[in-house]
């Protein structure tokens, strides 16, 4: 088991290796000159020459790719361009944020969305099967900042429940932290719900096509016994791995409902770290984004053989 | 009632709670549309910045709101007949945030901590060796006294000074900064104090209430009347447009600075919000490259900007709201003279036979403009309809702004639409544009004879002789082309009527003093 784990993330070295140097040399190919961004319109080149010596940007790009390279493996990913903060400490703190609103919302969506795709898929074609899936290809198919603004009008604005702006940490204060939560939260529950419902339906009705199953019926046993002990847990395999990328996908990248509901997150400072060209902050959180996939497909894939005994971690 | 429904009750019940609470109400929100850079005056920072941080700090001297400059922490200001000394005299009791009194050694130290290269101060060339305003000593001959000298004269020594993107050239007491002399949080002499800073999230600053306020009644930009007249100012960080109205309809956010045009209608019908309208010295322009094949020529120059019918053009992309103005100095100006409001004259058909003459067959001329300046995008979209019409093929290459910016400081572009920031001095708005192209590519109007008359309008800082300069500078500019000027920046804020003498104003930054919440 162990092994399992070192050699996974063995195996993830390079991939991680390979996103650092494209995440360096492509932000770099990107128009745009981040002393020039900061000083603005009016600066004389002179000092946006100052500050770009400053920011070490005028130093040879492989120099400067081997100065990041050896701060990062000593666990230094620089400070922010903008800001000066450091970057490891905005990433912790902004991944915090983003991790709760994301691991809820996921876990609610699963809880949900998996149980009502099995009951679509054994009433397949009934019309609460159709009912079903109607719902989860509107939700699916609704944007999350459409969706997210909607929520904001009806919650915030129309019935005035929850605050439209603003953030405070849970961990500081639960419930004034909770009604803040509570629309990202929501919008994005039912976003996942769209996603998860049909992965959950699909791979429920192809397992429970197959033979086995159709033998488990035939030597007489109960419809229970075969649901519970062989079309759930070989239906749930595959659902699993698309809860791992699902989580994977939106630990870092939920800067559009980050946005709406001013919620200081992963993904608004990966956006705002774009836009202002601030090359150690969009590199490393691309970085901790990709180390985040490894971490979280290594552990969904831990997961496996509880539900899919055929699968061995050796 | 379900869990859901329990939820809700009890959200709700909160949310009544939080809003009612009683240090809420002496609380003004105004919303920001992005976080700040720092709270270093003039050093890291854009214009969201420098709006926070002119709360906590002041300087010697400020803009008022017609764009002069007025004394603030300084009483009054002589200046010598040579042009060469200026003494600032300091307003009696000014205190500190942290209770010092201010004094002329506080001064003459921050001069100094802004004149060392260390800071990084914005400014410090302009007023280091070699700098228009080169500033040879600064001296306190008594406790309330600072003296500076200048190498020669400049008219735009205290313009300079006052300028909103140097920090004001704000005055700091030494706690503001660590032992080892870093900058730490801002303890100025200004009508708010810093409480706190969440990135991200929100600023909050606190009333001052040992502010030593000026004589004037009336707020006038950033000197006059400034007292602090809620208990606490919080700028919350809103990026979404959308989630900023909903907050303002809500009533979560008291002012949003900036709203969209099309949204002006809906705030001033709503019995709860109102909006004020403000015209900033920022200048919107379609840049054309003189050194490019085909705009090189002035005729084709002058044809586009005869083809341009820049009143049409603005009504329409500010709804009504703004007006054009083809001058580089602002309607707000002192110095718009009836010379300036001269301009453009749109003829379609002037503009055809000009092209006929230099000889334009339809070449594609690329204008480049960006998304995140909107209504400067909606002016490259009408400019391309309209050069349609006189038969120019202008060929829209929309850009993200950084690149933008990127391709205006190389110079490496035919056309586009730029926006400037706001400089509130015209000179400093017209040395921002003019140039060199072979020193500077990013300058735009590379004219010899026009540029010694700009050096005459910095020499001197007599009004009559400045603004003379002033129109013969405009008439050059209409006539030469060198680039077209559609408008000044407008800014609209819309805001909850129980604030009390908030405005709009032409620094396009919100203002918290002298502002009250009624019951």
């Amino acid at each position: 088991m162990l092994r399992f784990i070192l050699s996974r993330i063995g195996m993830a070295v390079p991939t991680v290796f390979l996103v650092a140097v494209v995440v360096f040399f492509l932000i770099r190919l990107v128009p745009g000159d981040p002393a020039a961004l900061l000083l603005g319109d009016m600066a004389s080149p002179e000092s946006v020459a100052a500050l770009r010596s400053d920011l070490g940007l005028d130093k040879n790009i492989l120099t400067q790719f081997a100065i990041w390279l050896t701060s990062v493996l000593q666990g230094d990913f620089g400070t922010s361009i903008t800001t000066k903060e450091q970057v490891a400490h905005l990433i912790i703190e902004r991944f915090k944020v983003s991790a709760g609103i994301v691991l809820v919302a996921v876990a609610l969506a699963s809880l949900v969305a998996v149980p009502a795709g099995f009951i679509a898929a054994l009433r397949q074609n009934s019309r609460l099967d159709f009912t079903l899936v109607s719902i989860a290809a509107l939700l699916l198919s609704i944007p999350t900042f459409w969706l997210g603004l909607v929520i904001l009008l009806i919650f915030g604005l129309k019935l005035g429940w929850l605050p439209v702006v603003g953030y405070v940490s849970v961990a500081e204060d639960p419930s004034r932290g909770l009604l803040y939560v509570l629309m990202p939260i929501l919008t994005l529950f039912l976003h996942e719900i769209g996603v998860l419902l049909r992965m959950a339906r699909a791979s429920a009705l192809e397992v429970l096509r197959l033979d086995y199953i159709t033998h488990a019926r035939a030597k007489g046993l109960p419809e229970r016994t075969v649901l519970w002990r062989h079309v759930f847990p070989n239906a749930f395999a595959p659902t699993l791995t698309l809860i791992g990328l699902v989580l994977g996908n939106m630990l870092g990248g939920i800067a559009v409902v980050e946005t709406v509901f001013t919620i200081p997150g992963l993904g608004r400072l990966l956006v705002d770290a774009i836009f202002g060209r601030d090359y150690p902050v969009i590199q490393g959180c691309l970085l901790f984004i990709a180390v985040i996939y490894v971490l979280v497909n290594l552990i969904v894939d831990l997961c496996y053989p509880l539900f899919d005994p055929r699968v061995k971690i050796t | 009632m379900n869990r859901r429904q329990r939820l809700a009750a009890s959200a709700a019940a909160l949310a009544l709670t939080l809003a009612c609470g009683p240090a809420a109400a002496e609380t003004l929100k105004i919303a920001l549309n992005a976080d700040i850079r720092s709270l270093d005056p003039g050093v890291n920072r854009d214009a969201n910045s420098d709006a926070v941080v002119l709360h906590i700090v002041e300087g010697l001297v400020a803009y008022s709101e017609d764009a002069s400059v007025k004394p603030l922490l300084a009483k009054e200001v002589a200046v010598s007949d040579d042009d060469l000394t200026y003494t600032f005299k300091l307003r009696d009791g000014v205190k500190f945030h942290n209770g010092n009194v201010l004094t002329s050694a506080d001064v003459v130290w921050n001069w100094n901590r802004y004149m060392d290269e260390a800071t990084k101060w914005r400014c410090r060339n302009d007023f280091a060796a070699g700098g228009a305003a080169h500033v040879v000593s600064v001296t306190a001959p008594d406790d309330k006294t600072v003296v500076f000298k200048l190498e020669k004269p400049n008219a735009l020594f205290q313009a300079t000074l006052a300028r909103t993107d140097c920090g004001m050239t704000g005055i700091l007491d030494k706690s503001s900064f660590n032992a080892d002399g870093s900058f730490n949080v801002p303890v100025g002499t200004g009508p708010f104090r810093y409480k706190e800073w969440r990135k991200g999230e929100f600023i909050d600053l606190e009333a001052f209430a040992d502010y030593a306020a000026r004589s004037e009644e009336k707020r006038d930009g950033y000197t006059g009347a400034k007292r602090p007249l809620v208990e606490a100012v919080r700028f919350a960080v809103i990026p979404d447009r959308s989630s900023a109205k909903a907050a303002l309809l809500n009533g979560d956010i008291d002012i949003v600075p900036d709203v969209p045009y099309a949204d002006v209608e809906e705030f001033k019908q709503n019995a709860d919000t109102a909006v004020s309208l403000a015209t900033n010295p920022g200048i919107v322009a379609l840049l054309l490259q003189t050194r490019d094949p085909l705009l090189k020529d002035m005729r084709i120059r002058k044809a586009i900007a005869m083809a341009l019918d820049t009143k049409t053009m603005v009504e329409g992309i500010t709804l009504g709201l703004g007006k054009a103005n083809n001058s580089l100095i602002p309607p707000t100006s002192k110095y718009h003279s009836p010379a300036q409001t001269q301009g453009y004259s749109y003829d379609p058909e002037a503009a055809k036979a000009l092209l006929q003459e230099a000889g334009y067959n339809g070449q594609p001329i690329k204008l480049i403009a960006n998304t995140r300046y909107s209504n400067t995008y909606d002016a490259a979209i009408v400019a391309q309809a309209m050069l349609q019409q006189v038969g120019i093929t202008a060929e829209l290459e929309v850009l993200e702004w950084a690149a933008q910016l990127d391709r205006y400081q190389s110079g490496n572009y035919t056309a586009m639409v730029f926006p400037y920031s706001g400089r509130y001095d015209p000179a400093l708005t017209m040395d921002s544009v003019m140039g060199n192209k072979d020193k500077e590519p990013r300058k735009v109007w590379d004219d010899p004879d026009a540029q010694a008359m700009l050096a005459d309008a910095v020499r001197y800082s007599d009004p009559a002789k400045r603004q003379e300069l002033f129109d013969k500078l405009h008439a050059r500019f209409l006539e030469t082309v060198p680039f077209i000027m559609l408008y000044n920046g407008l800014e609209a804020s819309a805001y909850q009527k129980h604030v009390q003498n908030y405005a709009a104003s032409i620094f396009s930054m919100p203002r918290a003093w002298e502002v009250t919440i009624a019951e």
